[in-house]
Order: structure tokens, then sequence, then C-alpha cells
């Protein structure tokens, strides 16, 4: 039996080669499709998966409260890894580490730049560093020691025999190394190519040992089975048994949400990349939805091709569910096809698709969960794409279709026909509508006006001597005439780290505490970054004699509200008073898509860490980088000139806006092209049908353009009903994600009209094809054929 | 064996009734060698289809070895058809898609009759009809009367007890019918396999032991 459905199955198959091709390429893109989401879904799932106890690791978060607004920070004070150790239940192990940082290293006459942190030794442990030399207890037993990646150890030395070498850090001590380790995976919140002790770090940064400043990361290694809730409940007040005046409270954060959420609104996490797995995750559904629904279309639409062998099978005594188990079958088999397919298709795009998304995801079908999923997605498919057609194809009367009349069209069929073709190009056109805006809001931010002039703009750690001899540098680098102004800053600008509720002034309410930005410039700070002082003045450029003065931006004024600003006074903490001498335009920072927030710049060049560079406008780049580069390693003998433009790292805020961008073009694109698979399909069968009856047309005299119009008309209505479904969907479903953007971009009529007028465009290439071809037939051929 | 009951069929045009069949009283004995016979449009072929169980009546009772056949469930009905009827077709209507032993051997599958055994009954159908040399033809490959063959081998496959043709010879030349017909009479005679056939011509139609004439969907004789 089942070899008998078997054989006619293949026989039909190659019978209708082209429909059947229509049919297995629409499915197999489809699940190719899904493939793809799926790998990037399950790689973002598996992030940090390397960590075998992560369910187990923290990190704390510090929550802050001002005027109403809750701040989460990853910045923790000095003391608290190990005061939460001791006092808090539960908590295993702690560490504490610096933020990323770039060292320059040197052996030999080789330097490079590598980032790493500054940890205590349990960090090696706690996140289960594999040694190829050296091993994690003894590994910082000397207080300047240093692990090192696989990777850095091959750069430097060119194998990983290198413990008891020793490496220059930043030109000035000598650190020795007491372990390598094996290279951080890329799908890993850790990434470093060295560690050396927290202690180093300690003894330069006094703060540390104040409750109050909040500067550096603490991770925590819970218990097994500890009571998350009450460790918390404990960390919620810590800081206050040590400093009761403080408002910042504690949490820890578990591990396995640090890739996909970790993003907070006023004190609440909210969705963070997990908004996106899920989307894609949906679209993946729609796809294989869109696919399966060319199969149901095309599968009846061909009824009557079938028709007679339904009756034929009848006669020999069939019953009903004999005859469905056989189309199900036929539909199985075709979506087995269709898998296979999928997978040459996934093995064929997933080298670009990694380029794409930036990931290095493999396709291991072997592996069971991959080779499942496979096989339940066409099992799937081919269940759900052969229901319809097979109970409808078995509900044939076998009188009626024997008898060799054609089938009466069933008009509930067609009705669904067309719905199904309505829903297809419904959501082909609501990502086209989507992509279409993704793009316009990347583009439109983009283009923000950041209240300076980012271009021409280059900036890059200081280090070695560029402080002491910033003016020799300014100097010197003007003097190329390429470089316009040059300064120095404590964050580089469009990230300003740090800021406090510390500040008062008067007529300030005492019991609200407001979050002020606070940066640390060089006087030229301003004129470089071509920003505009509104009133009063920019700093002196003799550094000095501004110690006591403050340039603030226009939202603090507005804070402030008061007359006359320039010349009024505010307090930071209980006793440095500080006068403003101007106010300066509200330029974007941190956030891209917001509105400046109060900020204070004092001229104070102590702790800076940045130089920026502003070249003169259209000057010529690969000229003036050169002697720019030229200039810096004079003056700062032995340090690498590691500089990046200020543009570029802007573009890199919208890294995850512009790969949602790209992957919601390639799955729209893809939709259509499903789609209009099964369209064309539809179109080839309708004008088949029609065939004689556009003969009889013929002799009675319509013209071509005439007929193809005729034969057209009836799939553009569809598009067109299409449109008018997408268009509010898509309105209310971008309405919706451009809300999360405080600076966004107006969604403008004319680009619904657009992609209704592409997929109209598309739809009557695909639909026109087969009716020219039929209208330009010979009628004496179409009628002898009947 | 077969019990018609005042039989009536129509169909709705602009309101009124249409009769296709109108208060048919038939017995069939077991054995019997049926020919109906009559115009054009007087309902032979849906006398045929309502005896054959593909095709219901809107009015009177049928009754096959005893069974009420429109009280039956369509799982019943079924069972009841393929046990017992084969059908021949004016058009042969075979699978395009399958070889001739394919066609031949597919009601047994419909009736689960296991591998070997439908080899043998297959083998032993294709050596009856001399038809082992084109065993793995398909159904374009073959002349209209081998075609018409291979449609009575299928019918008889699966031992009905009963045979329904629906002019088993109107798409054949005169020899080629003659063929047929003397085929019918053999398994008629020899296997006691009871025969209903639709025809146009006398010739044909005195084949068999009895045949009645329809016009305008009631008998209008009936020739023992
Ligand atoms: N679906 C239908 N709707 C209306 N009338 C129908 C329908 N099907 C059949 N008829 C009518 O029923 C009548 C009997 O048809 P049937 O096929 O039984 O005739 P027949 O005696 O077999 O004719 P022929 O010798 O041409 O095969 C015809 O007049 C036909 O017009
Ligand atoms: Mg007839």
């Amino acid at each position: 039996m089942i070899k008998n459905y078997i054989k006619t199955s293949f026989r039909n198959l190659w019978k209708n080669r082209s429909h059947s091709f229509l049919n297995i390429a629409g499915l197999g893109i489809g699940i190719a499709c899904a493939a793809l989401i799926y790998l990037w879904v399950e790689d973002e799932l598996n992030y940090n998966h390397h960590f075998a106890n992560r369910k187990n690791l923290y990190k704390v978060k510090d929550q802050q409260t001002y005027d109403g607004t809750t701040y989460v920070f990853d910045a923790t004070p000095g003391k608290l890894a190990e005061g939460i150790k001791t006092e808090i239940p539960g908590i295993k192990r702690t560490s504490r580490a610096t933020w990323n940082s770039k060292k320059l290293f040197s052996a030999g006459d080789k330097s490079i730049n590598e980032e790493g942190y500054y940890v205590d030794p349990s960090f090696l442990s706690m996140f289960e560093l594999k040694f190829i030399k050296g091993n994690a207890i003894h590994a910082f037993d000397q207080l300047r020691s240093l692990v090192i990646t696989e990777k850095m150890a091959i750069k430097f030395f060119g194998n990983t025999e290198v413990t008891g070498q020793t490496l220059k850090v930043d030109n000035q001590q000598d650190y020795i190394i007491t372990g390598v380790v094996e290279d951080m995976p890329t799908d890993v919140s850790i990434q470093f190519e060295w560690l050396s002790p927290f202690k180093i770090y300690e003894d330069n940064n006094e703060w540390l040992q104040q409750w109050g400043s909040n500067g550096i990361i603490t991770y925590v290694e819970t218990e097994p089975n500890a009571n998350i809730e009450a460790i918390n409940k404990m960390m919620f007040g810590f800081v206050q048994t040590k400093k009761s005046e403080s408002i910042a409270h504690m949490f820890i954060y578990p591990m396995e949400r640090w890739r996909l959420y970790d993003t907070f609104d006023n004190g609440k996490e909210t969705e963070g990349r997990i908004k996106y797995v899920h989307l894609f995750s949906i679209i993946a559904w729609i796809i294989l939805l869109i696919a399966c629904i060319n199969f149901m279309n095309l599968a009846t639409a061909r009824s009557e091709q079938r028709a007679r062998e339904v009756g034929v099978r009848k006669v020999l005594g069939a019953g009903k569910s004999k005859l469905i188990a056989q189309f199900i079958g036929e539909s199985l088999i075709m979506a087995f096809i269709a898998a296979l397919l999928s997978v040459l298709i996934l093995v064929l795009v997933l080298p670009a698709f990694n380029g794409l998304v930036e990931k290095e995801l493999s396709a291991n079908i072997f592996k069971w969960n991959h080779l499942s999923a496979l096989m339940g997605i066409s099992l799937l498919c081919g269940l759900f794409a052969g229901s319809y057609p097979a109970f409808y194809l078995s509900s044939f009367n076998p009188v009626q279709v024997l008898k060799g009349l054609k089938l009466k069209t069933n008009v509930s069929a067609v009705f669904v026909r067309k719905g199904l073709v309505i829903l297809q190009f419904s959501i082909s056109i609501i990502l086209i509508i989507s992509t279409m805006i993704i793009y316009r809001q990347v583009n439109h931010i983009r283009q923000r006006n950041l209240g300076y002039n980012r271009q021409e703009l280059v900036y890059l750690p200081v280090e070695g001597n560029v402080v002491p001899h910033f003016n020799a540098i300014k100097y010197d680098l003007q003097k190329t005439g390429f470089v316009e102004n040059a300064a120095l800053s404590r964050s580089m600008v469009l990230q300003l780290g740090s800021n406090t509720g510390d500040f008062n002034w008067e007529g300030k309410d005492p019991n609200k505490q407001v979050l002020i930005t606070v940066e640390s410039v060089s006087p030229e700070y301003i004129s470089t970054m071509g920003m505009k002082v509104k009133e009063g003045r920019d700093f002196y450029s003799n550094i000095k004699s501004d110690s006591n003065n403050v340039i603030i931006n226009e939202s603090f004024a507005k804070i402030i509200n008061r007359k006359n600003i320039v010349g009024s006074t505010v307090t930071w903490g209980d006793d440095s008073k500080y006068t403003i001498v101007g106010v300066v335009n509200d330029f974007v920072y941190n956030n891209m898509y917001g509105t400046a927030a109060p900020l204070i710049l004092f001229t104070d060049t102590t702790s800076v860490n940045y130089l920026t560079v502003r070249f003169k406008p259209n000057s010529n780049l690969s000229a003036a980088l050169p002697a720019f580069e030229k200039v810096m390693k004079a003056n700062n003998p032995g340090y690498l000139v590691e500089y990046k433009f200020v543009d570029e790292s802007f573009d890199q805020y919208f890294k995850t806006e512009k790969l949602i961008g790209k992957l919601a073009a390639v799955f729209s694109i893809l939709a259509i092209v499903i789609s209009c698979l099964g369209l064309f399909g539809l179109a080839a069968y309708t004008a088949e049908r029609r065939t004689k009856e556009i003969g009889i047309r013929k002799v009675l005299g319509a013209s071509v353009n005439g007929l193809a119009t005729l034969l057209s008309k009836d799939f553009l209505i569809l598009v067109l009903i299409s449109c008018f479904i997408a268009f509010p969907v898509s309105y209310w479903m971008m309405h919706n994600w451009l809300n999360d953007y405080d600076y966004r971009v107006a969604m403008s009529w004319w680009i619904f009209v657009a992609a209704g007028l592409l997929a109209i465009l598309i739809a009557l290439i695909t639909v026109s094809y087969q009716a020219i071809k039929v209208a330009l037939t010979n009628p004496v051929k179409s009628l002898r054929n009947e | 064996m077969i019990q018609l009951e005042k039989i009536s069929k129509w169909y709705n045009t602009n309101g009124a009734r249409n009769f296709v069949l109108k208060d048919i009283h038939l017995d069939i004995e077991e054995g019997a060698f049926l020919s109906i016979m009559g115009p054009s449009g007087s309902g032979k072929s849906t006398l045929l289809n309502i005896i054959g169980m593909l095709d219901t009546s809107d009015e009177g009772n049928y009754r096959f070895f005893g069974e009420s056949v429109f009280d039956l469930k369509e799982k019943k009905r079924t069972e009841l058809y393929k046990k017992n009827i084969g059908y021949i077709f004016q058009a042969y209507h075979l699978i395009d898609e399958l070889t001739v032993y394919e066609n031949i051997e597919t009601p047994l599958l419909y009736q689960d009759v296991k591998g070997s055994e439908r080899k043998a009954m297959v083998a032993d159908m294709l050596d009856r009809f001399n038809m082992v040399g084109k065993k793995d033809l398909f159904p374009s490959q073959l002349s209209g009367g081998q075609q018409q063959l291979v449609g009575i081998a299928r019918a008889l496959i699966a031992k009905p007890k009963l045979l329904l043709a629906d002019e088993p010879t109107g798409n054949l030349n005169s020899k080629q019918g003659e063929e047929i017909m003397e085929l019918f009479k053999k398994i008629n005679t020899e296997d006691k396999i009871t025969i209903i056939q639709v025809t146009h011509s006398e010739k044909n139609a005195a084949y068999g032991d009895r045949i009645i004439d329809l016009l305008d969907g009631r008998i209008q004789q009936n020739i023992q």
C-alpha cells in the first residue's frame, strides 16, 4: 500500500515537475530561512553557556534613585566584594574587576595594545579559566603577575611556553607571566586578553576604600542552592550598613540574563535583546506559514488534475481516510525533499549570513537537536500544508469526477485560496514596510545633529607623556597645517561616564537629588568639538584661572532656572563652590536617541583619559593622518597611536538597529520571493485552465493586451486588498517600535504607498509572464486540444 | 441479491423537479446477467451508480443482500461495496501514473490483502487476460481494447459478486466489443458473477439473460 502511494506520489511529482519544483523550492526556502533564524536564536540563547557554573554566577548591580527616576549601574564600591562575601550567607566567592581597559604591552621591539582586566584571584576559578600553563591557585601569588590568553602569548612569543617571561606594561613596569589560558569563545560576556591582580589597581586608587564611590564591577558566585531572594534582601540595604546616607541599593543579577536582558527602565528590568529573539522567532514561523500556504494553494488549485484519480480510487474501494493518508503522505514526501533542499540552501548561504549577523554559526546538521528540529519542522509543514488539500481532494464525489465533466469550481475552495494569497501578501507588505521604516529610523539617527560637528574628529586614549606634553603636542599638531585644534577630556565625547547627585544651588529643593553628569576637560574642549557657548564665555586658555569656574549645559541651566545664570554658583558636596561662567549648547551623549541630560564641565586635566583632535574641514585625511601620527610618535615615543573617528564610534551605537534592519530586509525579500513562487504557480494554473476561454476570446477578436490584463487583474486585486490589510497593521506595529526611541523618524505616508506599489509591481511581473504567454498562444491549437 | 423499491432521483432545475429516475422497482437474482438499455439521458448510468453505491437516490429503498444500503454509515457502505462490487467504465479510468500491474493490484491494496497473496492474484489475472508481457506498461502505452481488458481485470481481481459495467464497449470497435462480451458471458456462467451492464447495442444486450429498457427514468420494458 505504502509502496503504491509512494510510487504514485513520485510519478505525480515527476509528471508535474515544474509545479513540484515551485512547491518544493518555496517550502525549501522557507525551511532554510527558518533554520537560519533558528541558528541565530539558538546562538543568542546559548550565550555564556561556555560557563558550566553559569547558574551560580552573578554581577552586582547598583540601583540609585534621583528625583523619582531610578538608574541601574554596574559600578560598585571597592569594598563591597569583601563585605558581602563575609557577611551575606549563600555567597561563596566574589571578585572585583576593573572595566575592560587597554594597556600597552611590549616585549623586545614588539608593542601591542591589549584589552584586559585587573581582577581578584578568585576570578580565575569562578569563571573556570582553562590554564594551558600555570594554574588558577598560584597565578596571582606575585603582585605584578600576568595571566594572558593563548592568542596573546602567540602574538608576542610565537608559542605558549611563556611562563616566567616578562612584558613591559605602558612602558613602565615589567609584569611576569604566570599563566596562559585558553582563548575565550566569542559568545561570552567576559572578554579579555590579559588579567592582572586587582591589588595593583587598588594600590593606585584610594577612592576604592570609600563606600560612596562606585567605580568597579563586582562578580559573585553563590552557593549552589543559595536563596537568591534572601541574598538580595540583604544586598539592598548593605551599603547603608556601612554608610547610612547612601542611596545606592545593590542586587545581584544572574549571568543567564546578562546577554538578553540587562536593560532597565526606571529600575525595572525590561526586554533587551530578547525582544529581537522573540521577534525573529515569530518571523521564522510566519515565513514557514507563507511557504505552507503556497503548498496548499498549489495543491488545491491543481485538484482538477487529481480529481479523476480520486474518483477511480474511490470506485476501487478506497475509503476517505485512505485517500487522506495518501495525500498527506505525498505532502510529507515533498516536505522532506524540501528539507533536503533547505540543507543545501543553508550550507550555501550560511557564510553570507554569518557575515551579516557577525556570528560564527554552523549548520551542524547532525547535531541531534538540529536534526530533530529539521525533521520536526518538515513533518509539521508536511502535515499542516497537506491537510487541507487532502481533505479537499478526498471529498470529491466519484460519480461527478468520473463523468469526465470539469469540476464545478468549488466556491469555498476558491475563497480559501484567495484568502491565503491575501494573507501571504499582507505579511510580505508588512515586512517591506517595517524594513523601510527601520532603515529610515537608523538613517535618521545617524544623521542626527549631536550639537557639535562629529566629522573630522578623532580621539585616542592618552598614554605616557601626552598630558604633561599636551601644549607642545597641540602646537606641533597645529603646525602641520591639518589640525585645527585639540583637547583633553576624561571621557570620550559620546560617552560621559561619571555623574553625581551631590550638586546644590540656590533655589534647589533640598530633598531632591538631581543627577548631573560631570566631565573634566582642557580649556580647548568646547572649541575643538565645535560646540557653541550660548551665554557667558568659554574657558580661558590658562587652565588655572578657571579652576573654580564651571560651564554648564542648557539642560542644567533650565533646571537651575534663574535669571543671570552666568555668575551664579553651584556647590559640590559640602564645601566646594563653583561659579558658572558660561552655558554651552546641549549636545547629545550616552543615549543617542535621547536629549542631553544636565551636565557640568570643569577645566581639570589631572585625570583625563582621552585626546580629541579636530582636523580642518575637508582636509585630505590620507596626508593629515600620517602627519598626526608622526607628531604623536615624536612627542610620545614608545606608544602606539591607536585612534578612532568619533563618527565611526557613533555608528557603533546603532549596531543592533542596523542588524535588525538588515535581517528584516533579508526576511522580507524571502517572504516576497516565496509568495511570488506561489503566485506564479497559481497564475500558471489559471492560465492553463482558461486556455480554451482565451482561445475563443481570441477568435472573437480580443487583443493580446486585453487578454493579459484580463488574466492579471484578479491577482492584482488580491494584492491590492493585501495592501489595505497590511497598512494599518504595519502602521500599528512600527508605531510601537518607534515609540521606544525618543528621537525618531516620522512615518510618512509615501512609505506605505511605495511598499504597496512595490508589491503590486512584483506581483504584476510574476503574473504577467503567464498571462502574456497564454494570450500569445495560437487559438487554433488550444481549441483543438479540447 | 438486489432489491430496488420505488427508487426516484431528481435534480432541481429552476425550482422544478426534474426526474432522472422515477419509481424504479427492480429485483436482481444472484448469477443474473442484466443489460440496461435506453436512449441517451434516460438515466441508465444514474441507475447503475445507485446500484453501485456511488450515488444515492432521493426516494426509495435499496437492499443489497438484505442490507438497507442507504441506511448504512459511509464506512460500512464502503466495506460492503469493496467486498462485493467491481466497476468497469466506458472511459476505462485507469490510473495514468500506475503500470498495468499496479492498476490491477490497487483494489487489493484497499482490501488489505497480503503482499504474497496479492502477487499471486495479480499474476493469475495477467495470465488469464494474456497480458503478462504488458504488465510494466503504462495505460497510455496500450490500445483502447487492451486498456478495457486491464479495467476488467482490475474489476475482477478482488473476486466481486457483482460486476457493473457502464458501456464497457462504447469506445471499442465491434470485434473488440464482441470479445469483451464473450468474456462477460464466461465470467457470468463459469465464475457465477452477477453482471449488470449498460449498453446501446442490441447485440451486446443480447448476451445478457435479461434486458430492461429505460425511458425518461422509468422502466419501459423488462424482458426475461
Ligand atoms: N448534476 C446534474 N444536474 C442536473 N441534471 C443531471 C445531472 N447529472 C445528470 N443529470 C441528468 O440526468 C439524466 C440522466 O443522466 P445519465 O448519465 O444517467 O444518462 P444516461 O442514460 O447514462 O445517458 P448516456 O447514454 O448518454 O450515458 C440526464 O438527462 C442528465 O441531464
Ligand atoms: Mg451513461
